[in-house]
């Protein structure tokens, strides 16, 4: 079985997987890491959401021996201030969408600190919520203090 | 002293009645407005473990030595197993056991839709027990299917006899009414899809099974595997803290969870069962299709002097026929009323409650009914509501109905239709609707819960209930910190195990908060009563000169402050145990929740593309407990609302039966970008005859009025009347042309006419 | 395999079947260079390049999801299959060599309004539609092509949609210059949706061409706006002839 080195949330970690493994499973099944959630398998709900290098990718669909680059879940993320912000305006119910709506908030704050309600609602929308979290969300990211 | 009585209960609109034992005197309801902690937003508080991602739900669990199971499903509509043969599976790499029909509940020889559970096999991975799928050999026999609702109905092939209702002379009022208006109205299957699949992780200990499941009701989960099972109800224990949504969905035990069970008692290993998105979509239960042949007939003033409708649900296989004729039955003072109610069984992946079962439905053919009437009789809309508003269900007074404030409140966005219209262009139409709504919610007995005090002045309320997402968690730990007068962060809510906590009802139906959280007031009045019973010995007062409040034990007359801790740090180890039960609900009175949605909309007349610009949500619910979970209901509610007006369907082809819309890139739920600007607001005030809380649940009223409220924007904006949903642009185009070629008969009628 | 947003769900049911994926990251050109762009180039980097015509822009812009756009490669989206349920739920059809068209028989409300006799399904691309407008040339390993090239009408005799050869590789794009370009999209929710009828149309000059997304099986040049008289809808499908005409309309005085 291969091995494979992957940095996530700013460590080194080495983990044996077959080729195929997606970077979801990885880091749920091989790393302990669940707070990244599955919650389709194919790309459509971006539940599954992490970072790569910053950038907003969706893990069920990422080959694992194809990243390239510093992987950050939601488990890095858990002292931003947009954590504090979602809980602050109430934006999550059930929670299961919630990790990838905040890694994806992340990466477009990273880029724009102060984004418009447009620019949530384009760079948002790949994440979907089922519960309708939707204005509590957008309340968050138009309100945190980063 | 234990009384034992009878009493009715109410779930999602059905009724039953049930034993009920009563234990202590009725508390009296807190005065209307925001108190110390009730009334006032409380962030969740299991937010932060939720938002970073440590919650740990269902499908984040994993035990040593835990087996995968994949699920054999029929690709026919309906077909017999008649030889099923699992050796060539059985010897695949990393399979441990496999079950066929009749091995466990779910899992059925007769196969009624295209996804029907037969079969399942446990491996070491998923995907090795999707492999093994392929190697089971099954000799099918195909039977004959019936896909067509209609067809259903005319060979009588029902899932219940019709259901007829009749008051008054339905068709002498018809005969004598000044204005008739009549109408076919469609809505179309709708899935669910929470955002966790289905799922359960089943575990033997010893004699004792423990269930991991994605559910809404611990207890009815209890009871159903101890039945299914042949086992004592507490051997079986039931474990849900964090499920990622149920909608209705997740009521029952489901076939992955009877055979997890049963492969985990052959195999010993543990093992999950979770259903695949495409899985979730194909067979995980809908809100099943309708069609409504619907009848009014007014008096030129106005008045409402008959309802008639035809109602056919397209229930599939099995379920439930739902109450599509209640808002016709029960919005309206009308006295003529005839409905008649059909279940069609058709051999389609059966129904399963979806907020609101039957109103949402109901309540489009209804309210878009209403609307056309008071267009043709050229009375305002909400005029048209408030002259036929209901006194009583039928003869029944309401425990309390807070319509009339509603439409009240809402007034001030009906007067924005000028303002909205005026912004109409060329290609561009906008315009406003509105519709309202009657409910259930009045949960009802059983529910239990304790409250436990340390010597540390911490409180724990103890229940086994299950937070869907709705927030009960934090509503019930501010009704034990108002009624025990202690700060809301010294209360933690310990639930979602069966094994640790006393019943508590499904989380459906809106029930929650109107059947828990009295149970909660009541467990937080005793350990009250307790703790002021011990002061008063300690410090030589009279306990009615004793409160609590802030954490710290006060005299009347000032002289006595004393930090809870402090009077209770003596007890070291002791605790304080108290503890309450749900009592009955009003005899002999509707308990109903109500509302107005108003919705804006604007409609480019050239392709069909429909935009829900604003939602103004009134509704009345009894007293809120926290108003900032309280919205987020609503606008959860008429988000999915929104998904159900425009752009969810789940379709079938024709030929097979067979699910086409699979993922959820192809079943159309809304994204951020989808969403109104949403305005809620809530009459809030408590229910006098309902519990010590006047509280009536929030989880559904929000999603029953927003599709006619759409609807009849379209109408205000366009003149075309949609009578399907969802309204895709096939169908706004066909609208709009439908309204224009009347517009041009009634044109050439004008000019022929001179 | 690029971004593998098309290739991993495929291999996953089963489509696509391999022993060996081929990462060819290291290997195809990334990056807008003039007229120059990379295949490997993608949407997102696309969508917020000042230096790419509008209707390419606007194309990756309203594609996709934001997550799927910083995955996808414009190369990749070049060559995605058709989201036809019948295709993806691995129903016998045409594409798949069977002999029937499922679609036409059954829920088609979709699919093509043009050249959908043999085979209904619409082709889902925004951005080859927004490339055929604007006139794109292809550079592949083995030769240079006008886009219009890549594709072909599946037929008895061979049921692919796309015409590359094996081991050929779409490396880079090349664009020549528009005067004006616009790229409008009727999809069935605001954002995160294929198109029900997208239409590119870009001026050169008094050239205008117009090219539309999710009508036929390839993305479709049209033939001016009359060109919409000679669609041939199934009975579900007529309604996007209609927005069809509407948004050709509006594109057309966009880039007048």
């Amino acid at each position: 079985m291969p091995e494979l080195a992957l940095t996530v949330n700013g460590e080194s970690r080495t983990v044996d997987a077959p080729v195929g493994t997606s970077l979801a499973q990885l880091l749920r099944e091989h790393l302990g890491l669940t707070g990244t959630k599955i919650a389709c398998d194919e790309g459509h709900c971006g539940a599954c959401t992490v970072q790569i290098d910053g950038v907003p990718r969706l893990s069920c669909i990422t080959l694992a021996h194809m990243v390239d680059g510093d992987v950050t879940t939601i488990e890095g993320l858990r002292e931003h201030p947009l954590i504090d912000a979602f809980v602050r305006a109430d934006a999550v119910q059930c929670g299961f969408c919630t990790p990838g709506q905040v890694v994806s908030a992340a990466a477009l704050v990273a880029a724009n600190p102060q984004p418009t309600a447009d620019e949530i609602r384009h760079h948002m929308a790949g994440n979907i919520c089922r519960c309708g979290t939707y204005p509590r969300i957008e309340e968050a990211i138009l309100k945190w203090q980063g | 002293m234990a009384r034992l009585i009878r009493t009715e209960k109410e779930v999602e609109g059905r009724f039953e009645e049930i034993w009920l034992v009563i234990e202590e005197d009725p508390l009296q309801q807190w005065p209307a407005g925001p108190r110390d902690v009730v009334g006032r937003p409380a962030t969740r508080q299991d937010g932060p473990q939720r938002v970073r991602g440590e919650a740990a739900y269902t499908s984040d669990l994993q035990l040593p030595g835990m087996l995968h199971t994949a699920i054999l499903r029929s690709p026919f509509a309906h077909a017999r197993v008649n030889r099923i043969d699992f050796a060539a599976a059985l010897a695949l790499p990393g399979v441990r056991g496999a079950l066929g029909p009749g091995e466990a509940t779910g899992l059925d020889e007769e196969a009624g839709y295209v996804g029907a559970p037969v079969a399942a096999v446990a491996a070491d991975t998923f995907a090795q027990a999707r492999a093994a799928l392929d190697a089971i050999a099954v000799d099918w026999e195909e039977l004959e299917a019936v896909l067509d609702p209609h067809e259903a109905v005319a060979r009588e092939i029902f899932t219940a006899p019709p259901t007829r209702y009749e008051r008054g002379d339905f068709e002498r009022a018809l005969a004598e009414a000044d204005v008739v208006v009549e109408g076919t109205y469609r809505t179309s299957v709708v899935l669910h899809n929470s955002m966790e699949t289905h799922q359960a992780v089943c575990e033997w200990v010893g004699d004792t099974l423990n269930v991991y499941i994605s559910t809404q009701y611990i207890w009815g989960i209890r009871a159903e595997i101890a039945e299914a099972l042949e086992m004592p109800a507490d051997k079986v224990r039931v474990v849900c803290e964090f499920m990622g949504g149920g909608f209705g969905a997740k009521n029952g035990a489901g076939e992955y969870t009877f055979a997890a069970a049963e492969l985990a008692r052959r195999t010993g290993r543990p093992v999950r069962c979770a259903l695949t998105r495409r899985e979730e979509n194909a067979a995980a239960g809908n809100r099943n299709a309708t069609i409504q042949k619907l009848t009014v007939g007014a008096r030129s003033d106005g008045t409402i002097v008959a309802f008639g409708g035809e109602f056919v649900n397209a229930v599939g296989w099995s379920g439930w026929s739902t109450m599509t004729e209640g808002p016709m039955k029960m919005l309206y003072a009308c006295d003529n009323v005839r409905t008649v109610r059909y279940g069609a069984k058709i051999n389609t992946p059966p129904m399963k409650a979806f907020r609101a079962p039957g109103f949402v439905e109901g309540t489009f053919g209804l309210e878009c009914l209403v609307d056309e009437l008071a267009a043709k009789l050229e009375l305002d809309p909400l005029e048209l509501r408030r002259l036929n508003y209901a006194e009583s269900n039928d003869g029944t007074p309401y425990s309390s109905k807070g319509l009339a404030a509603c439409y009240d409140l809402a007034q001030k966005h009906w007067d924005r239709r000028d303002e909205v219209r005026a912004r109409s262009g060329s290609t561009w139409k906008h315009g406003v609707g509105m519709a309202s709504q009657i409910w259930f919610g009045g949960g009802g007995p059983p529910s239990y819960a304790w409250t436990r005090v340390g010597s540390d002045g911490r409180v724990a309320v103890v229940t086994a209930m299950q937070d869907i997402g709705t927030g009960t968690r934090t509503v019930m730990a501010q009704i034990c910190a108002e009624e025990l007068g202690v700060p809301l962060d010294r209360v933690e809510v310990v639930l979602g195990d069966s094994a640790r906590g006393p019943y508590a009802t499904l989380s459906a139906g809106s029930s929650t908060v109107p059947s828990v959280g009295p149970a909660v007031r009541a467990a937080a009045a005793d350990a009250k009563r307790q703790i002021v019973e011990i002061a008063a010995q300690r410090y030589d007062l009279e306990e009615r000169v004793l409160d609590i409040r802030g954490g710290v034990i006060v005299s009347a007359d000032g002289n006595l402050s004393v930090p809870l801790e402090e009077l209770l740090g003596v007890l070291g180890d002791a605790q304080i145990l108290g503890k309450g039960a749900r009592g009955p609900n009003p005899t002999g009175m509707s308990v109903n929740t109500f509302g107005v949605q108003v919705a804006e909309v604007a409609v480019d007349i050239e392709t069909g593309e429909v935009r829900v610009v604003r939602v103004a949500a009134v509704h009345d619910v009894g007293r809120i407990i926290n108003p900032l979970g309280a919205r987020s209901q609503v606008e959860g509610g008429i988000i999915q609302g929104v998904g159900h007006s425009l752009s969810e369907q789940r379709l079938l082809d024709p030929k097979t039966g067979r699910v086409l819309t699979t993922t959820l890139e192809s079943y159309r739920m809304p994204t951020i970008a989808d969403v109104p600007e949403i305005v809620c607001e809530f009459v809030d005030l408590p229910d006098e005859h309902l519990t010590s809380l006047g509280s009536k649940g929030l989880g559904e009223p929000p999603i029953v009025p927003t599709a006619a409220a759409i609807a009849n924007a379209i109408r205000d904006a366009t003149g075309a009347d949609v009578h399907e949903l969802p309204i895709t642009r096939e169908e706004m185009l066909r609208a709009l042309r439908e309204a224009e070629q009347r517009a041009n008969a009634g044109a050439k009628e004008t000019v022929a006419a001179r | 395999m690029h971004g593998g947003t098309e290739v991993v769900p495929l291999l996953r049911d089963g489509i696509l079947e391999g022993d060996t994926l081929v990462d060819v990251r290291g290997i195809v050109p990334r990056g807008v260079d003039g007229a120059r762009v990379g295949a490997g180039t993608t949407l997102a980097e696309l969508a917020a390049s000042e230096d790419v015509p509008e209707a390419l822009r606007e194309a990756c812009r309203l594609a996709a999801s934001p997550q799927l756009r910083t995955m996808s490669s414009v190369g990749g989206n070049l060559l995605q299959s058709t989201r036809c349920w019948y295709w993806r739920l691995k129903y016998p059809c045409r594409l798949h060599g069977g002999d029937v068209c499922h679609a036409r028989e059954g829920e088609h409300r979709e699919h093509a309004i043009f050249a959908n006799d043999f085979c209904a399904s619409a082709h889902p691309s925004d951005v080859a539609a927004a490339l055929l407008a604007l006139g794109a040339r292809l550079r592949t390993n083995r030769r240079e092509l006008p886009l219009e090239e890549l594709y072909r009408l599946p037929d008895e005799g061979d049921r692919t949609t796309t015409a590359l050869a094996p081991g050929e590789l779409i490396l880079e794009l090349e664009l020549p210059p528009a005067d004006a370009s616009v790229y409008l999209k009727a999809m069935d929710r605001q954002r995160w949706a294929f198109p029900q009828v997208g239409v590119a149309v870009a001026r050169s000059g008094g050239e205008v061409r117009i090219a539309l997304a999710g009508v036929a099986p390839v993305p479709w040049l049209l033939d001016g706006p009359g060109g919409l008289d000679s669609a041939t809808p199934l009975p579900r499908t007529a309604w996007k002839v209609e927005v069809a005409r509407a948004l050709v309309r509006r594109a057309l005085e966009r880039v007048a």
